[in-house]
């Protein structure tokens, strides 16, 4: 063969790139770091754990092959809605996220008389560069990753949001991160950091991207640090609804400090592939993590999720409970890790991954995994995969329930304790994409 | 279409768990206002009888008939059985987490009306009927049966009784797991739904419930057949003497 199909080159960042020029010197020393770490990294073997279930090829593009684009049309809804949701006091802030590119501010003014900050990253590298400096890269890094480095490198702008200590900001801040529509590709960031005492619920969405495979696929990659100092309290939501050729890859990082305590709510409805890894290190003596998970999957939609509970302290606790939901020919994959470090004593940690399969041809795997390097925690996990239960379902219909609604109203009890952990108003929303796909089975 | 002075009547029913048979050829009739109790061993059939008869997709009936007021009940799914008025009160009722006795209680009423309650009169309705059962008020929003104890589930059991008000109840074991007290209230419930226009066959292994719900007649199941058939004295001579007498009985019946 004479020429190479450019497909099979792998792609590296080249030399020179808008984003590896842009801001101040410390950052770009992190970018040209992250660059050269995505491009001396190898793609990590299929065997390599954490890639058993999906080719990391996937998320090997040439970004430069893309152009600017144009964004869905829905977004619009999405953030009228949202706007609404401010002007009626649902909401503290709005923050919409094209791709990066343009950031759109809603009630940051607002929060300012707070001292709390809703910035773009970029305009908190200039107004905020202590804090930024600080903690951005912390912990997603070029050292966490290929994909990470990948992120590291060439985020063009992302959101940050601060709030300072002892300040409870009393209704949830929403972002809302639109993708590009076909053959995008995006690098969404977002740091938070949450101060001493202070109390913060953040809803991050992530919408948009191809609509249609035959127009071509879209993709993110996507990083999140967040940062809970001694004693705050943090809800983070995480919502991911994007469109049906959208391949996602994100990491996620949280380190809690002492007292602190942490909300995590994965919840996914979209995108044709997503690998999504949440991860919280419980970093001071009595911190707290819980996480709700919950995916449904229809079509040919194949999730891979990963979550890491890291005990890097004494009296730590956390607790998963991660509920998967499945019909068509979709595919889950969830690996989840609980580290519990030498030195850390009477920790408690525990893990529950379910999943309903709503028929066959579905698949689901489960794979728990312990590192725990000290005997004196409390620990356990445990892991169901099966059909919905026949004899709930004629209980339902002794009562005169038709068997489709008995269907429905098991589903939706399956999936209502994660949902309760949501916001109000964010869970009417979720909750017709539940009924959205539940008014075929 | 004929009707029969008969309420509810089931010929010849033959019932077969995983390929064998457990219910070999039974026949009931019961008129409108007549309390009928099945009473039998562990292992009798006749709580396969009864999950036979609702519809349990474990329960096969491989032949026999099932009229409820002239109505064909076996070409029936289960749901259309509760809605042509039948109900049976599970011996161990399943939790269903996530879903509230209320938001069941709403969506079963709304399939037997076909049409939504008025919520405050829902909320009016159920806060009675509650109050009625001894069961607290708090239960509206628990999930139906998670954490219960066998007492909580029995009493939910009655209370979907009272609020769908079936024309004929089906009661497995609805005494078994109830201290006195609350075997008193659930047999007042029993005794406040039934009226002439219903009619109620009791499934039971022990007499207890009988002194409060009166039976006026009483069929001892036993292998998979009705055995024995009685009024109420019956049951009292069951509680005496045990089953084996009815055993032998049959037996010397089979050897003349």
């Amino acid at each position: 063969m004479t020429t190479m199909n450019k497909t099979d080159v792998e792609y590296t960042i080249p030399e020179v790139t808008p984003e590896l020029e842009r801001g101040p010197v410390w950052l770009r020393d992190q970018r040209r770091a992250s660059r050269e770490a995505f491009n001396v990294a190898e793609v990590p073997p299929r065997g390599l754990h954490l890639w058993r279930y999906t080719d990391p090829k996937t998320f090997l593009y040439d970004r430069d092959a893309v152009a600017d684009t144009a964004y869905s049309e829905n977004y619009d809804i999405v953030e009228k809605i949202e706007l609404d949701n401010l002007k009626n006091g649902n909401i503290a802030a709005l923050a919409t996220d094209l791709g990066g590119r343009d950031i759109k501010l809603n009630g940051a003014d607002e929060l300012a008389k707070q001292g709390v900050v809703l910035s773009s990253l970029s305009s908190a590298v200039e107004h905020h560069h202590e804090l930024v400096e600080n903690y951005l890269y912390r912990l997603v890094n070029a050292r966490t990753g290929k994909f990470e480095a990948m992120n590291g490198a060439l985020w063009n702008d992302g959101i940050f949001v601060y709030v300072p200590d002892g300040v409870t900001v009393d209704k949830p801040i929403h972002l809302l991160r639109e993708s590009g529509l076909a053959r995008s590709s995006q690098f969404p960031r977002l740091l938070v950091v949450v101060g001493k005492n202070a109390e913060l619920t953040l809803i991050d969405e992530y919408g948009g991207g191809s609509l249609d495979e035959n127009e071509g696929i879209s993709h993110a990659n996507g990083a999140v640090e967040i940062f809970g100092l001694e004693d705050s309290r943090t809800r983070y939501v995480m919502l991911q609804r994007q469109a049906s050729a959208m391949k996602l890859y994100l990491t996620h990082r949280a380190q809690i400090e002492r007292g602190a305590s942490m909300l995590t709510v994965p919840l996914a409805f979209g995108a044709l592939l997503s690998k999504e890894n949440f991860g919280v290190t419980l970093n001071g003596e009595g911190a707290d993590s819980n996480m709700y998970g919950l995916l449904f999957g229809s079509g040919y939609q194949h999730f891979d999720n990963h979550t890491l509970h890291h005990h890097a302290a004494d009296n730590t606790s956390s607790n998963i409970d991660f509920k998967v939901v499945l019909k068509d020919r979709s595919h889950s994959a969830y690996t989840g890790l609980i580290r519990i470090d030498n030195d850390a004593r009477t920790c408690q940690a525990y893990q529950e991954n379910r999943n309903l399969l709503l028929n066959e041809g579905v698949r689901a795997d489960t794979i728990p995994e312990l590192e725990i390097l000290n005997e004196d925690v409390q620990c356990s996990h445990g892991a169901t995969i099966g059909p919905m239960d026949p004899e709930s379902v004629f209980y339902l219909e002794a009562r005169g329930i038709e068997r489709d609604e008995a269907i429905r109203m098991i589903v939706s009890g399956f999936v209502d304790h994660t949902l309760k952990t949501v916001p109000d108003d964010l869970r009417q929303r979720i909750g017709t994409f539940v009924a959205q796909r539940l008014e075929r089975i | 279409m004929t009707q029969s002075k008969a309420h509810f009547e089931f010929k010849d029913i033959h019932v077969e768990v995983e390929g064998k048979e457990v219910v070999k050829g039974v026949s009931l009739t019961i008129n409108h206002g007549e309390i009928h109790a099945i009473m039998g061993p562990n292992g009798s059939g006749k709580s396969s009888l009864s999950n036979a008869l609702m519809g349990h997709p474990n329960y096969t009936i491989t032949s026999g008939e099932a009229r409820l007021d002239g109505k064909n009940l076996l070409e029936m799914s289960a749901d259309e059985r509760s809605r042509a008025g039948l109900f049976l009160a599970f011996q161990y009722p399943l939790a269903i987490p996530g879903v509230t006795v209320a938001n069941f209680l709403r969506a079963a009423l709304k399939s037997h009306r076909g049409k939504d309650a008025d919520m405050s009169d829902f909320r009016k309705l159920l806060k009675a009927e509650m109050s009625d059962l001894s069961v607290d008020p708090s239960f509206a929003t628990r999930y139906l049966n998670d954490g219960f104890s066998g007492g909580e589930k029995k009493r939910v059991e009655i209370l979907q009784m009272s609020m769908l008000k079936p024309k004929m109840a089906l009661l497995d074991e609805t005494d078994s797991g109830l201290d006195i007290d609350a075997l008193k209230t659930v047999a007042d419930g029993i005794n406040r739904y039934h009226n002439d226009q219903n009619a109620i066959l009791l499934v039971t292994h022990y007499q207890r419930l009988l002194n409060y719900v009166k039976p006026d007649f009483v069929h001892v199941m036993m292998n998979g057949q009705f055995a024995k058939s009685g009024g109420p004295e019956l049951a009292l001579k069951l509680e005496e003497s045990g089953y084996d007498w009815v055993e032998k009985e049959v037996l010397q019946k089979a050897e003349v």
